[in-house]
């Protein structure tokens, strides 16, 4: 049997890594603008503890990942954790047959069309299109540069999805060491898609705005008096704690990630309905955005002498906690 | 127009630049990926981009490229309109620049710099500088994955009796050579 992908849109924003590039490719296989879907929801969500060694972990959002990642779209997604290789792939390749693309997780090591191929371990996320089972192989989507839309062997997937995920080298320090489990993710979507018009932005600048003020600071972190929370947390204690230089740089990831779609969605909301203050509240939260990727580097950089780098941390943090604000009455006003 | 190459090779912090067959302490980014040295303009020649001439970097094992960590640059005397940048960000970010003066006055202006991952377009309206074939990564070389220097530029609105520019203390940002312009025609015009 031969199942061939359907024709969708190579898509991959550029501050995303592979959770957004795969369900990008996901929903727009199902007909989804992924800039749209993706990039409408913007906020914070943090349960202390909870951080995971994985390329596609979202904070705040372990078990039903899409439903955080477009929280203003009727979509949702469920982990399997199939006992086993064999029937990790027959679970797959079921859904394949429905007619419905899924994401896998995998260990870039037994990929051959990633770099780390034989060389590194690392958690990594793709999405699965289709199969053939007379020639033995996959269809994979997989934007992430060095980018890669074609077959791989089964043999190569199974082994990249049954991997312990082991520490080899000392390169990928963030997302080793955590098995694979041959996990997979399937992707629900329901029937009421929101057409994406001027009252919908209106309520999702709204929306996001409200879920920012309405911060909470225990037991789960949330909106703006979270993220202050979380990041004078991690300042203050960086330079005891060792593993302050995962959590920022592995909860870094996806917040970037996110402003950069939300400014993106903002900036092509502002185009479309000729509203100049939606380009402008965009370019504010790419601003924002800018200030998460020097945050990530930051900590990334300070593993080998923590305590010197807590003063450009506190003023990272600060100044990025200070452009949030500005956004904020931004928002506030546009809503409005 | 003026244009005056700054030597930087006493501020740079990081190995961005890697011969082929080599290792040791090279890494551009976290990952320790690094820019084929083969495949850019030689070690410590002139290289003319965009019609700006810069000093590319030497190979020295001190470094061939400035992290930012706020390092400030003394600049010479002159009235400097333009100070250009070969940079590129491990993804893209912007930050204020401190412009010093001779007087200790300082004014703030904006570098924004685009990423250099492969297949990642410029951002901010910067000139491509350098896009290798391939990228290295610590054990082998990739070809077909081609990461990208940018040649960025920072305005100074104020000319005259600028002494020195602050970088930003933005780790991602890298910094691999800077020329002064001096347009004096244009100022002339304003």
């Amino acid at each position: 049997m031969r199942v061939e992908p359907a024709p969708a849109p190579f898509w991959r924003h550029d501050l995303t890594h592979c959770l957004h590039t795969t369900a990008g490719a996901l929903l727009a296989a199902r007909g989804l603008d992924p800039l749209e879907t993706l990039g409408a929801g913007w906020g914070f969500r943090f349960v202390p503890g909870e951080v995971r060694r994985e390329e596609y972990y979202f904070p705040g959002h372990d078990e039903d990942l899409f439903a955080g990642l477009a929280p203003y779209h009727p979509v949702s997604s469920r982990w399997h954790r199939p006992g086993d290789a064999e029937q990790g792939w027959q679970q797959v390749r079921d859904a394949l047959v429905n007619g419905v693309s899924v994401a896998v997780a995998a260990d870039n090591f037994h990929l051959p069309f990633r770099p780390a191929y034989r060389d590194v371990h690392t958690n990594h996320l793709m999405a699965i299109e289709g199969f053939d089972d007379e020639t033995g192989e996959v269809f994979v989507n997989d934007p992430v540069p060095p980018s890669f839309r074609g077959t791989i062997p089964l043999t190569a997937l199974m082994a990249a999805r049954d991997s312990g995920n082991p520490i080899a080298h000392d390169r990928d320090l963030f997302f080793t060491a955590n098995p694979i489990g041959n996990r997979w993710l399937e992707v629900t979507i329901g029937a009421d898609v929101p057409e994406v018009d001027e009252a919908f932005v209106a309520r999702v600048v709204g929306s996001n705005a409200a879920g920012w003020l309405d911060g909470t600071t225990g037991p789960v972190l949330t909106g703006l008096a979270g993220l202050r929370h979380f990041l004078d947390a991690a300042v203050e204690g960086f330079a005891e704690h060792p593993e302050s230089v995962d959590e920022v740089f592995v909860v870094g990831g996806p917040m970037l990630a996110v402003a950069g779609l939300h400014a993106d969605f903002l900036d092509r909301a502002g185009v479309r309905f000729g509203d100049v203050r939606l380009r402008e509240l965009g370019r504010a939260v790419d601003r924002v955005a800018h200030h998460w990727s020097a945050l990530r580097i930051a900590a990334a950089t300070a593993r080998e002498d923590r305590v010197a780098a807590v003063p450009g941390l506190r003023q990272r943090t600060a100044a990025l906690l200070g452009d949030q604000e500005a956004v904020l009455e931004r928002m506030s006003l546009v809503a409005a | 127009m003026r244009k005056v190459r700054i030597d930087l090779s006493g501020f740079f912090t990081n190995r961005g630049l890697q011969p082929p067959g080599t290792t040791g302490d090279y890494g551009f980014n976290i990952w320790s990926n690094t820019f084929p040295a083969e495949e850019l303009p030689p070690a410590g020649t002139v290289a003319d981009v965009a019609g700006v001439p810069f000093s590319f970097p030497p190979d020295a094992a001190t470094g061939d490229n400035i992290r930012c960590r706020g390092q400030v640059i003394p600049l010479p005397e002159g009235d400097w309109d333009w100070i250009y940048l070969i940079g590129a960000a491990e993804r893209r970010t912007e930050d204020r620049v401190e412009l010093r003066y001779r007087d200790g006055s300082v004014r703030p202006a904006w570098l924004r710099m685009s990423d250099f991952w492969p297949e990642t377009p410029m951002r901010f309206g910067e000139p491509l500088a350098f896009r290798t074939r391939s990228m290295r990564y610590p054990r082998h070389t990739h070809r077909n994955h081609a990461p990208a220097l940018w040649q960025q530029r920072i305005g100074v609105a104020q000319p005259e009796d600028l002494a020195a520019v602050r970088l930003p203390d933005n780790p991602a940002m890298h910094v691999f050579a800077l020329t002064l312009v001096a347009d004096e025609e244009a100022r002339c015009a304003r």
